[in-house]
């Protein structure tokens, strides 16, 4: 692909809202001053008030994920100098989109709109939260709130669908159907997502779920450099594959074998050679089968065991918005001072010494049915 | 230079019919799908019509070991793609591998599955839930079904674009193939009518009584419906190569959002004229060359004046012929713009508009030139499939004869207000 580069991000997760503040938390991580949350308890983003960026108007009828979404469209559009003061500053509504993944749709609003079909009676469910129970509606809100007329599109591919956002947004750039494009993803706790996992037994090694929304504006350098916006980084490569179990009664499958092929076909989209990744940001979530796989792909595709970190340890697995997740968190690695990563070994990182403001970063999601997805960052603007 | 995107073939799970020539013969008949709802109790519910897919069997289309582990939703798009492919003479031997990929649009996906595992928590508590069930909920899953059972091992991905999704799947599909990420995508869309959409849209006030007429003045709502619709799309060289018979070229396509409101379509429908406009300038086209549309045509008071705005905007005083098929099928959702991409395959290769049935007094708000009640005859070198969707999306796209449009290059131009 041509490279892309990232003007803003805008993010609300556990450990921050916004670039800054994710960045302190995640340089707090990485710097082992703070601890790994408990395994097995969802990694909540606490203290979450929308109104507090939206103010109050508007909210009633909107489910969490949705305001996630618009908060973190807001920051970035705003980080990315596309608007200053909530008005439009070096583009125009027609000319700026949104590509967002999420893995499970809103299940805190079918979950209240079915336990009144369920308890009450199918005809008192709520109309004005009936349009959230579609998978695309957190991206319709943020469309509405944010003013964003040019391409809105929902991905979904499990914890892959962010990385795969990257993808669709670069065919959209290359197709000028829009200058820049607010990507990544979102997903929200709720209880139907906790109880879910409680019940496959999946937080029991050490996994942790989370929740959050995370978005880097992206578009072509000639275009962020007409509007004189700043790069933090590029996005030169993806890859994704997707290997069926051998069993054919088998569903759920951890695959190495996509894995590799997807950071392989990452690396060559992006002209790369292997022993340019510095760092890994991976999808290691405390899942063992998963993480293994994850590893022995990277470490097959790299001919090497390189660093690998893993920020689900702080953030938890956001599943639809972990890939976005691990790209703010390769901006963050991108940026660090050298002393941060001298200070023995935090938890976050999985294996490796961590090098200070690595240049080329490799983020890698796996799906739980066989599909993986990879994506290859570069610092700078080239 | 692009290659040119054709598409070889089509699978059809409907209420008018299982596979291509089934659907086909309905379209051309004029054929309803409309029946009282079975799948759930609906006679509560304010409403009680919708179009069910009645006639299709798992166990028809699906290994026992694929029935295990697939939803309903899959289970119709795994029987989809598998008619497209047989109707595209291809080998499974050439779609094996990582060249091949799979991009489906839903709604909802396995939301069946879903309803009742949230009905086995809500009612019997959590230690009622299957565990075994769990893993099978997730649009995600639609097109690893897909991957799975014809051997791909290229991208997997699901568009949830609502009732616009058959459009946006088809659309990035050629997006794959042309930009050469793939050889062969099989895409298309899929969707299973439950019970908590059939309640959201009686809540929306949405739905008519018994029959959907679009564009009628009479018209009272939609109606829902379900089913699958999957094409195989390939870039010529690949067609040819084999010495496939190309369907349908698949041209540019039109993307925007109203950023209006959540449900309704935005009164101006300026972002739907915009998308329009896209798509036709993206096919190399301007719209007197467009000979037919296939309508979103709801069978709402606001889609149908609002589609009918975008009509009198692009096209101006030429009357292009418009029709809805889900004055037949109901709308299907997600499935809806897929099944409407593959009646405009139909249209192209027989030269036959299908009918807006139910359709009985024109509306002076909807001044189109509508295909009432019969199928029509006429030119189809070019034809619009229309979609819109929640969340103001707005997708349009264009089908052609093969090699009326022309050579496919890249998009030079600043966008305007046409995305």
């Amino acid at each position: 692909m041509k490279p892309l580069v990232i003007t803003g991000v805008g993010v609300v997760s556990a450990i921050g809202v916004g670039r800054q503040a994710f960045a302190d938390g995640m340089r707090a991580a990485i710097q082992a001053r703070s601890a790994a949350p408990p395994a097995g308890r969802p990694i909540e983003i606490t203290g979450f008030d929308a109104s507090t960026y939206l103010g109050d108007k508007g909210l009633r009828t909107l489910d969490r994920m949705t305001k996630l979404l618009v908060v973190a469209a807001r920051l970035a559009l705003h980080d990315a100098a596309l608007k200053r003061d909530a008005t439009w500053a070096t583009s125009r509504p027609e000319r700026v989109g949104i590509v967002v993944s999420n893995a499970y749709g809103s299940l805190e609003a079918i979950t209240e709109l079915d336990r009144v079909a369920k308890l009450e009676d199918a005809r008192y469910i709520n109309p004005s939260r009936f349009p959230l129970t579609v998978s695309n509606s957190a991206a319709g809100y943020a469309s509405i709130w944010e003013d964003l007329r040019a391409v809105n599109v929902s991905v979904s591919d499990g914890n892959c669908g962010a990385l795969d956002a990257v993808a669709c947004a670069n065919a959209f750039l290359e197709q000028r159907r829009a200058d820049a494009l607010l990507v990544g993803g979102v997903e929200a706790l709720s209880e139907a997502l906790i109880l879910a996992f409680e019940r496959l037994g999946a937080l029991r090694d050490g996994a942790r779920i989370g929740e959050g929304a995370g978005l880097v504006a992206l578009e072509a350098p000639e275009s962020a450099a007409a509007r004189g916006a700043m790069a933090h980084a590029s996005v030169t490569g993806y890859g994704t594959a997707f290997v069926a179990p051998d069993r054919q009664g088998a569903l759920v499958h951890a695959s190495s074998a996509a894995v590799e092929r997807a950071v392989a076909d990452a690396l060559a989209d992006a002209r790369a050679d292997p022993r340019d990744v510095d760092v890994v940001v991976s999808g290691v979530s405390g899942l063992r089968a998963f993480d293994e796989a994850e590893i022995a792909g990277i470490d097959s595709a790299l001919g090497a065991e390189p660093c690998i970190v893993a920020p689900k340890v702080c953030l938890g697995e956001t599943f639809g918005a972990g890939g976005a997740m691990g790209m703010l968190s390769a901006l963050v690695l991108m940026s660090c001072p050298p002393s941060a990563a001298d200070r023995g070994a935090p938890a976050i990182v999985v294996r490796g010494a961590l090098r200070a403001q690595p240049r080329t970063v490799l983020v890698t999601s796996v799906g739980y049915y066989g599909n993986a997805s990879a994506l290859v960052m570069r610092a700078g603007s080239r | 230079m692009l290659p040119r995107v054709f598409v070889t073939g089509v699978g059809v799970v409907s209420s008018i019919g299982l596979g291509k020539d089934a659907f086909y013969r309905a379209l051309q008949g004029g054929q309803s799908g409309i029946s009282p709802v079975a799948s759930f109790d609906a006679s509560q519910l304010g409403r009680q019509y919708a179009g069910e897919v009645k006639a299709f069997e798992p166990r028809d289309h699906l290994t026992r070991a694929e029935r295990r582990r697939t939803g309903r939703c899959s289970a119709m798009a795994v029987a989809a793609a598998r008619m497209a492919i047989a109707d595209a003479g291809l080998d499974p031997s050439r779609l094996a591998g990582p060249r091949t990929a799979v991009v489906l649009g839903t709604t909802m996906g396995e939301a069946q599955l879903l309803g009742g595992l949230e009905h086995d928590w809500i009612v019997h508590g959590p230690d009622a839930v299957d565990r075994a069930l769990i893993p099978r909920y997730g649009s995600t899953l639609l097109p690893i079904h897909v991957a799975r059972a014809i051997g791909a091992q290229g991208m997997v991905l699901t568009l949830p674009a609502a009732c616009a999704a058959g459009n946006y799947a088809i659309g990035f599909a050629a997006d794959l193939v042309r930009s050469r990420r793939a050889d062969v995508v099989v895409t298309g869309a899929a969707e299973l009518m439950q019970e908590l959409q059939f309640s959201g849209f009686v809540r929306l006030a949405a739905m008519a009584p018994e029959r959907c007429q679009p564009f009628d003045l009479h018209r009272q709502g939609l109606l829902l419906g379900e089913g699958a619709g999957v094409l195989v799309v390939e870039s010529e060289e690949h067609a040819v190569r084999r010495g496939a018979t190309p369907q349908a070229e698949v041209g540019g396509y039109g993307l925007s959002c109203d950023a209006y409101h959540i449900t309704r379509p935005h009164p101006d429908a300026t972002g739907s004229i915009a998308a329009m406009r896209a798509a036709i300038e993206r096919s190399g086209l301007t719209p007197d060359d467009i000979d037919f549309v296939n309508a979103h045509g709801t069978g709402t008071k606001q889609n149908d004046a609002a589609e009918s705005k975008v009509m009198r905007d692009v096209f101006g005083g030429r009357r292009v012929p418009i029709s809805s098929m889900k004055s037949m099928l109901g709308h299907c959702m997600g499935a809806a713009s897929a099944l409407e991409a593959i009646g405009c395959v139909f249209t192209l290769q027989t030269g036959v508009y299908p009918p807006t049935i139910g359709y009985q007094t024109p509306d002076p708000e909807c001044d189109l030139d509508v295909v009432a009640n019969v199928a029509r005859r006429g030119k189809a070198d070019v034809v619009l499939n229309n979609s819109l969707a929640f969340g103001g999306y707005n997708a349009v796209a264009v089908f052609a004869r093969p090699g009326a449009l022309p050579p496919p290059a890249p998009y030079l131009g600043d966008g305007g207000a046409a995305p």
